[in-house]
C-alpha cells in the first residue's frame, strides 16, 4: 500500500533571492504550492519601541534605516509629522528640493528592483546595468548629503544645507533616458523573460484592495490610486499617471519602468525651478527641548513600495507617547499567503520578487 | 462627508472630526460601514496602550473612490473580535498587535509571535512592560551565554 503526503519546504531565510531574510514555509504537492506561510521578524529592530525613549531629533537619523533603499521617504514622514504639529509652512524652495530628492530616490529604488527581479529570474547581466545607473544617483546623494543610503538630510522645517551640484542631476537624467531604451531592448523582448512573467501572479484589483496593497503593485492591477495627487508637497508639480490593466508580473515590471520615466519628468520640473531660484532661506525648528502639542498626528506619503505612513500620539512631552509606522511591503508579504497558492514552485520566487518586498521595511 | 449621520446608526458613539469612538460591536460597525459606504481599504490598525491602562485600537479605513479617511476607535482590555472576514489585510495587523500588545483576536486562528522569539515573555509596546536585559542570554541554550 502506498500513501501520499505533502512536502513541507522552507524557502529561506538565507536564500539569496529573498531580498533579505524572509522565510516562506511552503506546503507542496509535487511542484504545486498548496499553502504558503511567511515567517518574518529576522530583522526586527524595535523602531517603534525605540521612538518612545528618544526625543524627535535623536530619532530622526534612525528612520532612514526603516527602508534603506528609500530613506528620504521616511525622514520626510517624520519631518512632516513635526511640521504639521507645530504648524510650520515650508518655503517653495524646500518643497522643490524635497520633491526632487524623493523622486530621485524612487528612481534608484526602482532601478535596484529591476536588477534584483531579473536576477531572481536567472538573468545576471541586467543586475549590473541597473546598479551602474543607480550608482550615479547614489554618488549624487553622497556628494550632497555625505551618505550614500542613510541621508539624514531632511530636518524639521527644511533641509540640512542648500542644494548643490545640480549639473550632476542634469547628467543623470540624460544618461538614464538612453539607458532605459537599452533595458527595453535587452529585457522586454526576451522570450524566457516573457514566459516567466506574463500571466504569472495575477492580482485582481479587489483582492489587492482587500489585502491593503498600495503603490505600484495596485496601480498595475488597474486601480487609479496615487496619494501624490492629494499631497500638498507635490502641489504645483505635473505628475503623470501610470495605470496598467494586465495585473500580472509583467504589468508590475512595465509599471516600474514607466514610473521611472514619470519620476524623471518630476525631477526635471523641480530641477528647472531650483536652477533659477535664489539661495535657500529657511526657518528651521529648534529641535532642542522641542515638544509636540497634545494630540494624534498622521502623515502619509507615496513611497516606492506603497503608502508609507506615520502615526504619532503626543502628550506634550519631548518624546512621542506612541509612534507607529505603516509600510507597504508588510502587506505585500501577507499577500503571498494567497498569491502563491496554486502556482508552481519555480514561479514562487518570480512572483514574490515582482511585489518588491524589502525586509527591513517589513520588520521595522 | 457628514459624519454625524453615524451617530444615528450606532448607539453610544462619539464623533470627533473623522474619528468615531465606539463602545462595542466592532465587527458589526465595520461590516455596516463597508457595506453601505465606499470604504474599501483598511490602511492599518493602530494600537495604543493608554495611560488609563486600556488598549485603544484605531481602525484606519480609507475610501479609494472618495479619497477619504475614517478612523474607528475602540477600547479593549485583552480580547476583541477579529475582522479578517471583512479585510484580509487585518490578518497581518492583528498578528502584530498580538505580538506587541498581547491583545487576543477571537476568530483569528493563526495568532503567534511575529517579531519576538517564540519563548519571549511580555509584550514590548505595553507601557507596563519591564525591560530585562538578561533575558536574551538566559533563554539562550548556548554554552557561551
Amino acid at each position: 500500500m502506498t500513501t501520499t503526503t505533502t512536502l513541507k519546504l522552507n524557502l529561506g531565510p538565507q536564500h539569496p533571492s529573498t531580498h533579505g531574510v524572509l522565510r516562506l514555509l511552503l506546503e507542496l504537492d509535487g511542484e504545486k504550492i498548496l499553502s504558503c506561510e511567511p515567517d518574518i521578524g529576522y530583522l526586527h529592530r524595535g523602531m517603534e519601541k525605540m521612538a518612545e525613549k528618544m526625543s524627535y531629533i535623536r530619532y530622526l537619523p534612525t528612520v532612514d534605516r526603516i527602508d534603506y533603499l528609500a530613506g528620504f521617504f521616511y525622514s520626510e514622514l517624520l519631518c512632516r509629522i513635526v511640521e504639521k504639529a507645530l504648524e510650520v509652512e515650508l518655503p517653495q524652495k524646500v518643497r522643490a528640493i524635497r520633491v526632487m530628492l524623493l523622486e530621485l530616490n524612487r528612481i534608484s529604488s526602482h532601478l535596484l528592483w529591476i536588477g534584483a527581479f531579473l536576477m531572481d529570474l536567472g538573468a545576471t547581466s541586467p543586475f549590473f546595468y541597473a546598479f551602474r545607473e543607480r550608482e550615479m544617483i547614489l554618488r549624487y546623494f553622497e556628494k550632497l548629503t555625505g551618505q550614500r543610503m542613510m541621508y539624514n538630510y531632511f530636518v524639521f522645517g527644511g533641509v540640512r544645507r542648500d542644494i548643490d551640484y545640480l549639473e550632476d542631476v542634469d547628467e543623470i537624467l540624460s544618461i538614464l533616458l538612453s539607458k532605459l531604451k537599452d533595458y527595453e531592448n535587452l529585457i522586454e523582448k526576451n522570450p524566457i523573460f516573457i514566459r516567466r512573467v506574463v500571466n504569472k501572479g495575477v492580482l485582481e484589483k479587489e483582492t489587492a484592495l482587500n489585502y491593503s496593497i498600495t503603490g505600484v503593485n495596485l496601480r498595475s492591477s488597474g486601480a487609479d490610486f496615487d496619494t501624490r495627487f492629494q499631497d500638498s508637497l507635490y502641489s504645483g508639480f505635473d505628475i503623470g499617471k501610470v495605470i496598467l490593466k494586465e495585473k500580472d508580473s509583467m504589468a508590475r515590471y512595465r509599471a516600474r519602468i514607466l514610473e521611472i520615466k514619470e519620476s524623471m519628468k518630476i525631477v526635471r520640473q523641480a530641477l528647472d525651478y531650483l536652477k533659477k531660484s535664489p539661495a535657500l532661506e529657511q526657518k528651521l525648528i529648534n529641535p532642542v527641548n522641542m515638544k509636540l502639542p497634545e494630540g494624534d498626528y498622521f502623515a502619509d506619503i507615496e513611497a516606492p513600495r506603497g503608502i508609507a505612513s506615520c502615526f504619532v500620539r503626543s502628550y506634550g512631552e519631548k518624546e512621542p507617547y506612541r509612534l507607529k509606522w505603516r509600510t507597504g511591503s508588510y502587506y505585500s508579504v501577507n499577500l503571498l499567503r494567497k498569491l502563491l497558492v496554486g502556482e508552481y514552485l519555480n514561479d514562487a520566487i518570480a512572483i514574490a520578487g515582482s511585489l518588491d518586498i524589502i525586509l527591513p521595511e517589513v520588520d521595522k | 462627508m457628514d459624519w454625524n449621520k453615524f451617530s444615528k446608526v450606532f448607539a453610544n458613539c462619539e464623533i470627533n472630526g473623522n474619528k468615531i469612538l465606539i463602545k462595542s460591536g466592532l465587527h458589526d460597525v465595520i461590516r455596516f460601514i463597508v457595506d453601505n459606504y465606499s470604504y474599501d481599504v483598511l490602511k492599518e490598525i493602530i494600537a495604543v496602550h493608554n495611560q488609563d491602562d486600556k488598549i485603544e485600537l484605531i481602525y484606519h479605513l480609507y475610501s479609494s473612490v472618495d479619497e477619504e479617511d475614517l478612523l474607528i476607535s475602540i477600547f479593549t482590555d485583552n480580547e476583541i473580535e477579529s475582522i479578517i472576514d471583512i479585510f484580509k489585510s487585518a490578518e497581518a495587523d492583528e498578528k502584530e498587535i498580538f505580538d506587541l500588545f498581547g491583545i487576543k483576536f477571537s476568530g483569528h486562528d493563526n495568532l503567534k509571535r511575529l517579531y519576538m522569539p517564540e519563548n519571549w515573555e511580555g509584550h514590548p509596546l505595553r507601557k507596563d512592560y519591564v525591560q530585562d536585559d538578561t533575558r536574551l542570554s538566559r533563554n539562550d541554550n548556548n554554552d557561551n551565554a
